[in-house]
């Protein structure tokens, strides 16, 4: 037999969905299916189960199924959990963000055949040159100092896929500064992060044999976090699945799109569900909260969702507290007066299972030093991240942990870190990745045990990187990415002094109290989560950060996401009056989201 | 899915050639042409039992007239692909590596044998500095994996195999899965119902009088010689009777069950083993394990009957309906049998360039022809055996009158055609065209003359004028043509196309072969009387009296071919009409004026 690659671990892992309708529909659906997934619902339990059927019982090799995931964090999430069922990434699965399935499925395999007008080979632009590149296009259209951020013209870029429609003909500004931007970057042969998908959305649309083949090599698509995907990807979808015959699974919640500011757009997900030709489904029992903090959570949203627990007797509830001093008492309060209590509430409940959640770094730093200054130790997991998550910094993480610890645990698997080192490098022969594989164990056998990341990464970039860099050009970006890790690993760097084991570490041990962004709690759950600063003006910030209608609704997602994090408490902390950095107050009452709750 | 399109460089007798192909591939040559070299060629892309270190080629293996200069060449072997699109397998692994994008997509493989990349154009010091590569597309990091090679696997079938062995052998046999599929089929009433017939049958035979009487003597003597203690109870039977391992024994019988394989001739043998192969092609593609197979089989001729070698073959050509599906077959073939069921666009010719100390490989798979001509043609390759494809050069004439006087004529001028490879062909008309397109300098090109009557018309040019200048069409552009029919005439003789001044029989009789004609009347005539005999005189004793219609009537009385059988044994070379002596000279100057 072809060996396909199936487990049968994942039929016992179908009796547990067999209880609830809605997962079941969705692990019994044959065509495609829209899962609208509520907090809590067992979405991605769901999904691998569904995806461990369908490769052991729908499609073979050389076919193969495709799981995109919103970014490479969750990519590896997903990952860890299909693993548990007894399936690897290998030519059968790919499991990855929207970027890298338009590189390496669609642009590397198919720019250059379809004469796209793009610099071979394809180089991907690091997020240092394509700033430069956009300052100097920028200033030698507008001036020096010109006002226009990048990440504005980036989005205008995202939202507008066709180039010849008037949306993007009628904004001189950022068209022009758009079309500058990509010409200059195509000068110095490259190409950008949001150029891969625009040219794999192209591809998909302009080239019917390209259809043809991606229907034949990925018969089954997955999308997970569908509402956080932007324009491109939705039309990449649609297309596959509505003109390629591909068969789609898409999983989203329209309540969780945060991403906007982003590109993202949660009416897609929600046209999505309303087309003819897709089973919707939607998972409405919560698995996670109590019935308090659902209800609660439904009238924040200001929608009825029929969302309810799966243990409605469980106590549950949402408090709002009042912090007169300002952000810093709430910072204190939180700290001194909430978590403590939280702490002896539930025997066995550990610091780790608690959340301090805000809007924006600023309270993040506030709340960081009250929680030093308590003797609390915490991890921090903000957008001011050192270095971003991508397939190379993730896979570098891994190797540290597998060297720590993993290799005794098989946590992960070397086979997994062999697998993805070799997709890293493109295909390779049986004799190459036999040769790719060997040295990889070797560095990683020879470098088992603690000790300094930095010398890690050091060494693993001088023996087995340097090779790959030289000759990958699209993974760039991605070695730009090595390099920041490896700064914020040196003297004076953010991460200085890192040991192994702390690489790459998302949930914090049990130890540690979890800070987060609200962005960044997408996905997580916690036992108690206690929300800072929802001071009107502040969150939301209707005259500034929030100051249309549909930003409004998404600051207010952001705080159902917030909420819908907890299992048993849910503590929000607001003052009546927003400070800014010179001390002034501005007096706009608490939160507006804190109305009638 | 097929190969349409076969590119080889340095390789063995392979300086460097690229062809087209179509569905089958029917290879067609003289020992040592190199049809096995085109095989091993295509293994080095497509055979997944084909072990590494073979691919790592050895100085032997490049071509021979790079002489000294082996060292620091590329070796590659080019296979492109097509109509794979409505097949998911096989677009899912060749849609990674086309090369057009157009409809039908074509997708290239490619074996690369160089020197290793890591000596960045320094010169290799040997062949331990080489390398090879597969891949797809125009990338060679494009790794073509071993996963995709199974995919689409090519079954290589090798001369003179052991057939008989393979059938006997229970590992290898092709028998195997089919008795597989038959264990696991059976329900649990029918296994109960067989295990009943065995074990009663068995029990009957063991209590027959005479076989338990046998197994008694053993039982005896065993006790005799180690006691009541040690002696084992014994007795007779049929074994083994577990109903999977009876199975499992299970023979192919020949002639009613009296005789098994062994006893078979070598022919009937590989006849089973083809039969069996294709029902197992079927299978391996039904049960997923492959989505398409390239079958190789090198002289299958080996053993088999001229008329079955017809008929399977005709069958796994696919000439038929129930031709195997996804099978693309390449056999290599001296066989005029072979040659003359398979369709004209699989065959692919292989001859020597004695220039060049290379093979040549030319192709039928992109001849244009209408279907009627196509039909035609095949028609008369099949009467014929094939025998244009095993030619060295060609004389088309128009009927059997010709083909019964050229080889005479040849004779006297001792110009020796068996020696020369030459063969004469009759198209039974005027029609050369599709001949033509087929042996032409675009398809086959195999060297060819064309000898043909000028039939001229009142008031309008020779027939012959349209029919030359449509041949001439095929090689070479329309402005290169000349116009007037004598000028085109002789530039026709350039091309190897020769044309009378009327019609054979004329030209005969004119060229002195009167007198022989004359007797040939006076043999097969329905007349030959007093009359004729006196007409024929006068037209003796003065050439220019001639009266053609009457002569030509009376031949025709005859019939053309019987009248030149009639005469063939009269020819000489001095009285050979002068455009027949132009051609033959052109013939024995190798298809050339000079």
């Amino acid at each position: 037999m072809a060996s396909p690659q199936s487990s049968f671990k994942y039929l016992e892992a179908a009796e547990q969905l067999r209880s609830n309708s809605g997962q079941w529909a969705v692990y019994e659906s044959t065509g495609n299916v829209c899962v609208l997934a509520g907090p809590g619902s067992g979405k991605t339990k769901t999904l691998v189960t569904k995806l461990a059927r369908v490769l052991a019982e729908d499609v073979r090799a050389p076919r193969s199924v495709a799981c995109i995931t919103f970014s490479n964090e969750a990519a590896r999430e997903l990952g860890r959990r299909l693993r548990q069922l007894g399936l690897e990434q290998s030519p059968r699965l790919f499991v990855g963000t929207v970027h890298s399935f338009c590189l390496l499925h669609l642009l590397l395999p198919f720019a250059h055949l379809a004469g796209l007008s793009l610099p071979f080979p394809l180089k991907v632009a690091t997020e240092a040159q394509a700033r430069d590149i956009y300052k100097k296009s920028s200033e030698k259209l507008r001036g020096v100092g010109q006002p226009t951020r990048k990440e504005d013209v980036d989005r205008h870029r995202r939202v507008h896929l066709d180039r010849d429609t008037r949306p993007w003909r009628e904004n001189d500004d950022l068209t022009g500064l758009a079309e500058a931007y990509e010409k200059e970057l195509r000068k110095q042969g490259l190409i950008d992060f949001d150029d891969i998908v625009h040219y794999g959305q192209r591809l998909v649309y302009e080239h019917d044999w390209v259809l043809k083949v991606i229907r034949a090599k990925f018969p089954v698509i997955a999308v997970d976090e569908y509402q956080d995907l932007g324009g491109a990807l939705d039309r990449i979808v649609r297309r596959l699945a509505f003109d390629g015959g591909v068969r789609l699974i898409a999983v989203g919640d329209v309540d969780q799109s945060v991403y906007g500011f982003n590109g993202a757009n949660s009416k897609l997900l929600e046209d999505l569900s309303n087309m003819s030709g897709i089973e919707t489904i939607p998972l409405k029992v919560n698995y996670r909260s109590g019935t308090g903090i659902i209800e609660a959570a439904q009238k924040a949203l200001r929608k009825d969702r029929g969302h309810e627990s799966f243990d409605p007797d469980r106590h549950a509830f949402v408090k709002t507290h009042k912090c007169v001093e300002g952000l810093l008492d709430q910072a204190a309060y939180a700290i001194k007066e909430l978590v403590p209590a939280a702490l002896k509430t539930r025997e066995g409940r550990q610091i780790g299972d608690i959340a301090i959640l805000y809007r924006n770094k600023n309270v993040g730093d506030v709340a960081a030093i009250q929680s030093a200054k308590c003797g609390y130790s915490f991890s921090r997991i903000d957008n001011s991240a050192p270095y971003k998550k991508v397939p190379l910094t993730v896979w570098i993480e891994d190797c540290a942990n597998w060297c720590v610890e993993g290799w005794r645990t098989e946590s992960p698997p070397l086979r997994d870190l062999h697998w993805r080192w070799l997709s890293l490098q493109g295909v390779l022969s049986e004799a190459q990745a036999r040769t790719a594989r060997a040295k990889l164990t070797r560095f990683l056998w020879s470098n088992r045990g603690e000790g300094a990341a930095l010398e890690f990464v050091h060494k693993l970039r001088a023996e087995l990187l340097q090779v790959v860099e030289a000759t990958r050009l699209e993974l760039a970006d991605q070695f730009a990415q090595v390099d920041a890790m490896q700064r914020a690993l040196e003297k004076g760097g953010e991460l200085e002094g890192n040991a192994k084991t702390e690489l790459g570490r998302r949930d914090g041990s049990p130890n540690l109290l979890n800070l987060l962004t609200l962005h960044s709690a997408k996905g997580t759950e916690y036992d108690v989560v206690i929300i800072l600063g929802l001071d009107q003006g502040s969150f939301p910030s209707p005259g500034w950060a929030d100051n249309t209608p549909e930003k409004m609704d998404e600051a207010r997602r952001l705080f159902y996401v917030g909420i819908t994090r907890a299992r048993d408490e849910v503590h929000l902390l607001y003052s009546g009056f927003e400070e800014n950095k010179y001390g002034k107050r501005y007096y706009n009452g608490p939160s507006e989201f804190l109305r009638g709750l | 899915m097929r190969i349409c399109r076969i590119a080889i460089e340095n390789f063995a007798n392979f300086d460097s050639v690229d062809f087209a192909t179509d569905d089958c591939l029917v290879l067609v040559g003289e020992n040592k042409a190199g049809k096995s070299n085109l095989l091993r060629a295509l293994r080095l892309v497509l055979d997944p039992t084909m072990p590494d270190r073979e691919r790592q080629l050895g100085l032997e293996h490049f071509w021979d007239g790079l002489g000294d200069e082996k060292l620091g060449c590329e070796v590659t072997v080019k296979v492109e692909l097509t109509d794979f699109e409505d097949n998911d397998n096989l677009l899912a692994v060749l849609g990674g590596f086309l090369v057009s994008t157009k409809t039908p997509l074509v997708a290239r493989l490619t074996y690369l044998y160089r020197p290793k990349a890591e000596l960045k154009g320094n010169a290799p010091k040997s062949l331990a500095d080489y390398e090879f590569l597969v891949f797809g597309g125009k990338d060679e990091s494009n790794v073509f994996t071993s996963a995709q090679r199974r995919e689409m696997p090519m079954d290589y079938l090798f001369a003179l195999r052991d057939a008989e062995g393979d059938l006997l052998n229970w590992r290898r046999s092709p028998l195997r899965p089919i008795i597989e599929e038959l264990t696991v089929k059976l329900d649990d009433t029918a296994r109960v119902e067989l295990q009943t017939l065995i074990n009663n049958a068995s029990i009957e035979l063991a209590a027959r009088p005479e076989v338990a009487e046998s197994a008694q003597k053993v039982a005896k003597r065993l006790k005799v010689m180690v006691g009541n203690e040690h002696a084992i109870s014994l007795a007779l039977g049929l074994a083994p009777t577990n109903i999977d391992i009876l199975l499992r024994s299970l023979r192919l019988l020949i002639d009613g069950g009296a005789r098994g394989i062994g006893d078979a001739s070598l022919g009937t043998a590989n006849l089973l083993f083809l039969t069996l192969k294709a029902l197992e092609l079927d299978r391996t593609v039904e049960a997923g394990e492959r989505s398409h197979t390239f079958l190789a089989i090198e002289e299958p001729e080996a053993h088999l009957h001229p008329h079955v070698q017809r008929l399977v073959y005709r069958h796994y050509l696919g000439a038929d309906d129930d031709a195997p599906k996804n099978v693309t077959t390449i056999l290599t073939t001296h066989s005029p049998h072979i040659a003359s069921v398979a369709p004209l666009r699989s065959i692919v010719l292989l001859r020597d360039d004695p220039d060049d100390e290379a093979t040549v490989i030319t192709s039928a798979a992109k001849v244009s022809l209408t279907k009627d001509d196509e039909d035609d043609l095949q028609r008369y390759i099949d009467v014929t055996r094939g025998e244009l494809f095993f030619a060295r050069g060609i004389i088309f004439v128009e009927g059997d009158a010709e083909r019964f006087l050229i080889p005479a004529y040849a004779a006297s001028m001792e110009v020796d055609l068996d020696a020369l490879g030459v063969t004469i062909c009759s198209v039974a008309s005027a029609n050369f065209l599709p001949y033509v397109k087929l042996v032409g300098v675009n398809a086959l090109n195999i060297p060819f003359v064309i000898i043909t009557d000028r039939d001229p018309q009142d008031g309008k040019e020779p027939l012959a004028y349209s029919r030359v200048y449509e041949i001439l069409h095929e090689c070479m552009d329309d402005d290169e043509i000349e116009d007037d029919v004598e000028e085109l005439f002789a530039q026709a003789e350039t091309h190897g196309i020769f044309v009378n001044e009327k019609t054979l029989e004329i030209e005969l009789f004119n060229a002195g072969m009167g007198p022989a004609m004359a007797a040939a009347f006076a043999k097969h005539a329905n007349t030959w009387g007093k009359t004729r005999q006196g007409l024929m005189n006068e037209w003796l004793d003065n050439l220019t009296s001639l009266d053609e219609t009457k002569l030509l009537k009376w031949v025709e009385e005859v019939g053309k071919g019987r009248f030149a059988q009639a005469l063939a044994g009269r020819t000489s070379a001095a009285h050979c009409p002068d455009y027949i002596k132009r051609a033959l000279n052109y013939v024995s100057n190798g298809f050339s004026t000079i």
